[in-house]
């Protein structure tokens, strides 16, 4: 009953102090790709990425209603650093839809100028906005808007005392003229938030250790999972804070029980003394360790170097098959160095295309279709439905300036095409597909959803082809992920073996890449093209890595393409540039430079390939 | 079929041309020296326009050949034609240029079918002969014949780039968009737009190029800037010609191009 009351009392008052408007928000998500171009437009860096940032403490003064209510303490402001431009989650400050989304894109447009110079908040932002608007006047008239609107919500310098009210004009000052204040008067409380000016203390990604440890934290925590309501990230807090002062676990108990995953994390650092359950738990453990600290990335990786035991490993397929290694250094081929373990996943179960593909993959289809064998017309043939006038005429003419000319081979003929090729995937599901890519997703995440849309679109083209994963442990073994071979249909069993991928250990891609080449040496078809997808350098725990690691890969390609075979490479390694060429020579390989995009983008890269 | 216009030196003028470099000097050394020459550059940024400038300069005509996926060594070289008193054979545009000595420019070579490099190769090297196989004939090209081809190295032809085998046999221009003062000589000297509005223009379409790669697959051209001038000096409103001659251009994704706008907004004030 008290519970109840409390509640009902919380919604009412809450509700009457609000100011905000959550009718008119616009969410980062919806203008994400417009200020996106705008700030790569302006001017700013390519390599930023737009990520929505967590909610500061503002300490201003709030109006009674508020401190009752509870609410009104913090607010959302945007920054930049050297990784990203963050904004707000949501905005909603204004009433109309039009105004918060103009926000938005005013915010883009100030942040395009920030040099990152130390100043004061007060001073950088007037002469940010100044110098915005005398750059890109067109901005003009919307900020006039936002300035008007803004106005309207502050709190009228009438109603405060003498000092604040100084502070107040000063800045309402301000934002109407640009750069007329040279300093911001001092008051007891802080000024109130202005939304259209950029962070004043925008926290720094590289500083772990500062006075507003708390804020960081609570900014990574929220930034990184900003899809929470708001109730998880009042948890989130108070949970992150007995893991600062360990002595105040004790006091929170219903806390510790319903994010119980949260003491595991802490289990990382320990020594850990039954191997067995490493891997269990390192299991368990993947779906918060890497979003929540860094801590837990190190520990985790010190149990997945681990094979999991054999029951709850993949099925064998056979005892292993031996292959070479080239040693650059002896220039030779050191002969049966590795063992490759083809696997074949035992727990995947039959499923259907997952839903968010859905509509992607019925697009991909239709388009694929196009590319199925249609019925041609087949020129010179011995026989045929009609005359093949080209041949005839050369035949005419030949005979007509007195050459002997053969009269077989004047007919054309409608017959089926075919695409005479095969393609054999291979997907690197190396440890490091384990990296976010962004708050959804990651490496393996897309990969996974680009076996299921290159597989749905190839089936459209009845082309053969087989997909495999790998990942490896020092030379022995080398895991070999059977997903599909030449000869399965694609099937719902095969959809279950994709959607089991996980991220397994290292990159001995040499080995993967020979017996692949032998699996696809065996098709007869006119074209083999050996698509590589990966995220990352070759490397493993030995010597397998740096210079040894490259030349084997490039070793394995080269014999690739003595074998007839079309090697190709698609990464999303931003940093491959440099040894891609290298690898696989120029043109032989591909960066998509948004990994998110690469399940959309691999179907038609493999038309583009194939296009004969 | 083949897409072929020849220019005559006689009735055509000298077309506006603003040299970036030393382009038009290696040109006409080039075609002293019967060297053929390679240009490479993106979409709009006057590859052709170059090329029949230095032709009116050099007083030879032109013949242009747009290259597609269809474009066969026969469609360059010739066939035979049917009339009432039987097959007559009719010159490609490539034979045509070899024995007039003009210039024969292939635009987008790299779209054109493996086959045509047969022809190409012994044109191009220090034989200077085209050989036609269906009349048994064997041209010699005379010193004013030059070859000319062109192609966009960008990430369209990232599969189907040049063999280096052919690329060898040329030699190499590359040209890029001007650097903005040059443009903004181009786009007046070609519209007769303002400076003021040029240097606007040119502003707002480097902000777009900034975008390349990342958003946008082709950068806005000078012939897309040259399009927006054109309509805003015709009395258009400034911000839906760049709409029309400069956004929409680039992208089909409805999300890509107002966000695009939005840059266009921000850069031209009402």
């Amino acid at each position: 009953m008290e519970e109840q009351v409390g509640k009902i009392w919380h919604n009412i008052i809450t509700r009457m102090a609000n100011s905000r408007h959550p009718e008119a928000a616009v969410h980062l998500e919806q203008v994400k790709q417009t200020t996106g171009i705008l700030f790569r437009a302006l001017g700013g860096d390519s390599g930023l990425q737009i990520e929505s940032a967590g909610t500061t403490r503002h300490g201003a003064r709030r109006s009674w209603l508020q401190r009752l209510a509870g609410t009104n303490q913090q607010t959302e402001l945007a920054w930049r650093d050297e990784r990203s431009l963050r904004l707000p989650t949501v905005v909603d400050c204004f009433p109309t839809p039009e105004l918060n989304r103009d926000l938005y894109l005013w915010l883009t447009a100030l942040a395009t100028g920030d040099s990152g110079t130390e100043q004061e908040w007060f001073q950088k932002n007037q002469q940010l906005t100044a110098q915005t608007l005398a750059i890109y006047p067109g901005l003009q008239p919307r900020y006039e808007r936002l300035v008007a609107a803004h106005l309207k919500q502050r709190t009228h310098s009438d109603d405060l005392p003498p000092k604040e009210a100084a502070q107040e004009e000063a800045i309402r000052n301000a934002l109407l003229n640009p750069g007329s204040e040279d300093h911001l008067p001092l008051a007891k409380h802080q000024p109130q938030p202005v939304p259209l000016w950029l962070h004043p203390a925008p926290p720094l990604a590289s500083a772990r250790i500062t006075p507003s440890i708390e804020d960081e934290q609570n900014n990574s925590s929220k930034g990184k999972s900003k899809e929470l309501e708001e109730q998880h990230r009042r948890q989130a807090e108070q949970v992150t804070k007995p893991e600062q002062d360990r002595g105040l676990v004790a006091i929170r108990m219903e806390n510790i029980l319903s994010w119980g995953e949260f003491a595991k994390v802490d289990r990382g650092t320990e020594e850990n003394e039954e191997l067995d359950q490493a891997a269990d738990i390192a299991k368990e453990m993947e779906q918060f360790s890497v979003t929540r600290d860094g801590k837990s990335t190190a520990g985790r990786l010190r149990f997945d170097l681990d094979l999991p035991a054999a029951e709850n490993d993949d099925q064998i397929l056979n005892a292993g098959i031996l292959l070479p290694e080239w040693d650059y250094k002896s220039q030779q081929l050191q002969p049966d160095h590795c063992r490759l373990l083809p696997m074949l996943a035992t727990k995947a179960e039959a499923c259907k295309l997952p839903d968010h593909l859905r509509k992607t993959a019925k697009r991909l289809r239709a388009q694929f279709q196009a590319l199925a064998p249609a019925r041609t017309w087949r020129r010179g043939m011995p026989d045929g439905s009609e005359v093949d006038l080209d041949a005839y005429l050369r035949f005419t003419t030949d005979r007509a300036a007195g050459h002997i000319a053969s009269a077989d081979g004047l007919y054309r003929d409608l017959q089926p095409g075919a695409r005479d090729l095969a393609c054999l995937l291979l997907a690197d599901l190396s440890l490091s597909t384990d990296t976010w890519i962004n708050d959804q997703m990651r490496v393996i995440d897309v990969i996974r959803d680009s076996l299921f849309l290159f597989s749905e679109s190839l089936s459209a083209t009845r082309d053969s082809f087989a997909m495999y994963g790998f990942s490896s442990r020092r030379r022995d073994p080398v895991r070999f992920h059977q997903l599909k071979t030449f000869d399965e249909t694609y099937n719902p069993q095969i959809r279950g073996r994709i959607s089991a991928i996980k991220p397994g250990y290292y990159t001995r891609m040499g080995a993967a890449i020979r017996h692949a080449s032998e699996i696809l040496k065996e098709q007869p078809a006119g074209r083999r093209l050996l698509l590589l997808l990966t995220d990352g350098k070759p490397n493993d725990l030995d010597k397998y890595e740096g210079r040894y690691g490259i030349e084997d890969t490039r070793h394995a390609i080269n014999e690739a393409h003595h074998l007839g075979l079309q090697p190709f490479c698609v990464t999303v390694d931003n940093k491959a540039n440099d040894y891609l060429p290298h690898l696989f020579g120029a043109g032989g390989f591909v960066v998509i430079r948004r990994p998110s995009e690469l399940p959309k983008r691999l179907p038609l890269l493999y038309a583009r390939l194939t296009r004969s | 079929m083949t897409t072929l216009f020849a220019t005559q030196p006689e009735t055509a003028e000298l077309p506006f041309y603003q040299p970036q470099g030393d382009e038009a000097t290696l040109f006409e050394h080039a075609y002293r020296h019967q060297l053929p020459l390679l240009i490479k550059g993106p979409t709009g940024c006057g590859k052709t326009r170059f090329i029949n400038h230095m032709a009116a300069r050099l007083g030879r005509p032109v013949y242009t050949v747009a290259c597609h996926d269809d474009l066969t060594a026969a469609d360059l070289v010739g066939r035979h034609l049917i009339s009432d008193k039987g097959t007559y054979w009719s010159d490609g545009p490539l034979t045509r240029a070899v024995r007039e000595g003009a210039i024969c420019y292939l635009d987008e070579v790299v779209e054109a079918r493996k086959d045509t490099t047969v022809v190409l190769h012994p044109l191009t090297d220090d034989r200077r002969i085209l050989p036609i196989e269906r009349t048994g004939e064997t041209l010699h090209a005379p010193p004013e014949f030059m070859l000319v081809v062109s192609y966009n190295p960008g990430y369209q032809n990232l599969l189907k780039g040049m063999k280096p085998s052919t690329r060898q046999r040329f030699v190499g221009l590359q040209f890029d968009f001007p650097e903005p003062d040059l443009e903004c000589r181009i786009l007046t000297g070609e519209t007769g737009i303002d400076e003021a509005r040029a240097r606007k223009l040119i502003t707002l379409a480097n902000a777009l190029r900034a975008l390349k790669d990342h958003d946008l697959e082709e950068a806005a051209s000078t012939r897309l800037l040259v399009y927006t001038a054109t309509l805003i000096l015709g009395g258009y409103d400034p911000l839906e010609a760049c709409r029309a001659a400069m956004v929409e251009p680039l992208s089909d994704d409805c999300e890509t191009t107002s966000a695009l706008m939005e840059v266009v907004q921000a850069h031209w004030a009402k």
